[in-house]
């Protein structure tokens, strides 16, 4: 047949190709891969069995407790002198291993969304605001309130070492003057800085010496500095430096060490150990949500949405985060990981869940002294379960990164 | 050029540093209840609680002393407790232990070759075994040994190590009774202590019978931490191989002939390895911080163990100290591996 030409076809099947979303896009490629869907897979179990355990299969950790049955093996049939049923074993005070697990994954699973929302809410944000105002010029208003702001901030000092709170106010009008009248003495860069240091020497000596000379003089010369800081055009590239800075910070303490020594001293919880792993995870996100601006900020649409005068505000949220969300739903995913394994290792050390409460890690360091006594099941059954969760979580995140950046795909 | 960027690198890491020092400091604070009362326990009479504030400088203001520059005295505005800590680092006193009285920065002397020997034992396995391996499923892309690479290796990561190190003792030392359980060296086994290395020591006094014994001890320990780093090694030096052996002088080189021997290693390798380099870097330094797990699985005599019953014992400054070395350690570590990177790509600029 002569009009059913195959060429025709192809043509008019493109034409009237259904419409798909970047999403629905995604979510197609995210399907048809193998370990996306196991890790779906393993990720789903986790999430149903510990939401049903928790909210449908009872469990009290405080009366769970039977001497009579102190670390015997798995059994699957009953028998006369193990009544009931225990897939997994017992531990060491006779609870049954498996019901632990169960109900323990409820806890990494909230751990996990915890800790991963706080990184990712003050990482994120931190990183989208240093990564836009490193690519943007910054507005006129803006830079007020940040000169005021930093001036504020560095006249606190002064401020309270001669406890006179008139200082950083003064500092914050200093700063906020100078971001207005940045061309005042612009040719003469030497001068600019001379008057304001001299005026920030005023501010710093003046109200401390009613307190004492001795304070006067610590004061003059921290005002001294600060001026200076303050007649130079402070914007983007010093706030973005301030953020990565504090983030280096956090960073220069490997892996969860940090999160060790900071529920080592806020007291174990498992609350304290979500906000001890949030806390660490906090750059990660900072950086990651920083580049991906970085990049992002100098493309067209984002130069056109600038140059129609939308305002940063909406810039930054209709145009730059929508752009900037694949890679940090990756690291999300990926994060869910590193959190769970984080509070595992928390929990072993004593210093996560507060016992009886079920928790992998706990359970782990509470049996593994009985190992040697061959308590094998006691040890193999919660670590298994760590490291399945785990897994799933890494196999979504490698599964997710292919699909929402076919780029990288390697 | 690579000097001044060293230089500038260096001092770009004080203010971290002091930063660290902070967060440090301040965690002392955040302790709740009197340091006083925690060194001499619960009974302790007033006096004597006034007598330890007062040595140990604790009824000073924490940052500055803000009375004392009211009085016009500049010396006593500036001593205050973070200064004197400050200060007392700079001497190298990281203060004593709190329940045994020996000073921290001895112990971690003694300990911290035992520490530094299992990293870098475990960094060498991770390295020799993840390179090779990455090479080989990168070049052999899809095949069987690809797929259980990249499958073994997400398994690698997902493994909380301190349960892989519980599993190697339940086969090796419980049930096949191939290695010892723990510890460094079996009991009734000496070591002259020359550099607290014990595999380096006792190959210089010739002691085989120790040798063969710590290597025994080390194996497990190391294996259990060398598993995240190799699995990562792995990992990035395949893809990173993959991402240079699309290139077009790699196809050059193939066009023309070249052995896949010389192809794989002379031209794609060196490119390949910069990312590696980084990865290896990074993972150093968090080997130091997975020690605290792996040191207490296996009773390592290490910094890490210390921390960990420091931690438990409520030990504050031990805890500290540690934390302090392991930073540093972690920020040189970062400081070389900039370097090196600079030193390896000609094409990154120092500025």
């Amino acid at each position: 047949m002569a009009e059913n030409n195959p060429k025709d076809i192809a043509v008019i099947d493109f034409a009237v190709r259904e419409h798909r979303s970047l999403w629905l896009d995604a979510w197609r490629r995210l399907i048809s891969s193998n370990t996306a869907r196991l890790g779906m897979f393993i990720v789903g179990m986790f999430v149903i069995s510990s939401t049903f355990a928790h909210f449908f299969w009872a469990y009290d950790a405080k009366l769970d407790l039977d001497y009579t049955l102190k670390l015997k093996a798995p059994n699957l049939v009953a028998t006369e002198e193990i009544p009931s049923i225990h897939p997994f074993g017992t531990d060491k005070l006779g609870r049954d291993i498996f019901r632990r697990v169960i109900h323990g994954g409820w806890n990494s699973l909230r751990v996990g969304i915890v800790a991963v929302g706080i990184s990712l809410l003050i990482g994120g944000l931190l990183g989208l605001l240093a990564g836009f105002y490193e690519g943007v010029p910054i507005t006129n208003l803006e830079r007020i309130a940040f000169m005021g702001l930093i001036g504020l901030t560095l006249g606190a000092l002064p401020g309270w070492i001669a406890k006179q709170p008139i200082q950083a106010i003064l500092f914050t009008l200093l700063g906020g003057a100078s971001a207005m009248w940045l061309n005042f003495l612009a040719g003469r860069k030497n001068l600019r800085i001379a008057v304001f240091a001299g005026a920030g020497l005023l501010i710093g000596a003046v109200p401390a010496f009613f307190v004492s000379p001795m304070a006067a003089l610590v004061c003059g010369v921290l005002g001294l500095m600060i001026g200076a800081i303050l007649s130079l055009p402070l914007g983007g590239e010093l706030f973005s430096n301030i953020v990565m800075r504090l983030m280096d910070i956090i960073l220069s303490f490997p892996g969860y060490l940090l999160a060790i020594a900071i529920v080592a001293f806020l007291g174990p919880g498992l609350e304290k150990g979500m906000i001890a792993i949030g806390v660490v995870g906090i750059p990660v996100y900072a950086r990651l949500a920083r580049s991906a601006v970085l990049s992002v900020s100098q493309k067209e649409y984002v130069l056109a949405a600038r140059s129609v005068g939308e305002s940063h505000g909406r810039i930054i949220f209709r145009h730059i985060f929508p752009n900037i969300l694949s890679p940090i739903i990756v690291q999300s995913t990926m994060g869910l990981a590193s959190a769970v394994l984080s509070a595992a290792a928390l929990g072993f050390l004593g210093l996560g869940a507060i016992p009886p409460e079920p928790e992998w890690g706990a359970m782990l360091g509470d049996s593994y002294r009985f190992l040697t006594s061959g308590a094998w099941w006691a040890v193999l059954f919660p670590g298994l379960a760590i490291m399945l969760s785990v897994l799933g979580f890494n196999l979504l995140g490698d599964g997710l990164r292919d699909a929402l950046d076919p780029k990288l795909r390697t | 050029m690579l000097i001044r960027y060293t230089i500038r690198r260096l001092i770009s890491v004080l203010p971290t540093l002091i930063g660290v020092t902070f967060v440090i400091f301040m965690f002392q604070r955040l302790i709740p209840g009197d340091p006083a009362v925690a060194m001499l326990g619960e009974h302790a009479t007033q006096e004597n609680v006034e007598r330890i504030r007062e040595q140990f400088g604790l009824n000073r203001p924490l940052f500055l002393d803000r009375e004392a520059l009211a009085q016009g005295d500049l010396k006593g505005f500036f001593d205050t407790q973070y200064l004197r800590y400050l200060g007392r680092l700079i001497r190298l006193d990281l203060g004593e232990s709190i329940h045994r009285r020996i000073p921290v920065a001895e112990t971690l002397a003694v300990r911290f070759p035992a520490t530094f020997e299992l990293a870098l034992l475990s960094m060498l396995l991770a390295i020799i075994i993840g390179i090779p391996v990455g090479i080989a499923s990168a070049s052999r892309r899809n095949s069987l040994l690809d797929g259980v690479t990249m499958i073994g290796s997400l398994i690698g990561v997902s493994m909380p190590i301190f349960w892989l190190g519980l599993m190697e003792i339940m086969l090796f030392a419980v049930f096949l009774k191939w290695l010892p359980a723990g510890g460094r060296l079996s009991s009734g086994i000496q070591v002259e202590a020359i550099t607290n290395f014990i595999l380096i020591d006792s190959l210089i006094t010739g002691n085989q019978k120790a040798f063969v014994d710590a290597l025994e001890h080390i194996l497990m320990p190391a294996l259990a931490l060398a598993t995240i780093p190799m699995s990562i090694i792995a990992r990035m030096t395949r893809s990173s191989m993959l991402d240079v052996l699309q290139e077009d002088y790699i196809r050059t080189a193939k066009a023309k002939g070249l052995a896949e021997r010389v192809t794989l290693f002379k031209h794609a390798l060196k490119n390949a390895f910069l990312p590696v380099i980084t990865i290896i870097g990074i993972q150093a330094g968090s080997l130091l911080a997975g020690g605290v797990l792996t040191e207490t699985i296996f009773s390592w005599p290490g910094i890490g163990k210390w921390a960990y019953d420091g931690i438990l014992a409520r030990d504050y400054p031990i805890v500290q100290g540690t934390t302090l070395l392991i930073a540093i350690v972690f920020l040189v570590v970062n400081l070389l591996v900039d370097l090196s990177y600079a030193l390896l790509d000609p094409r990154i600029h120092y500025d």
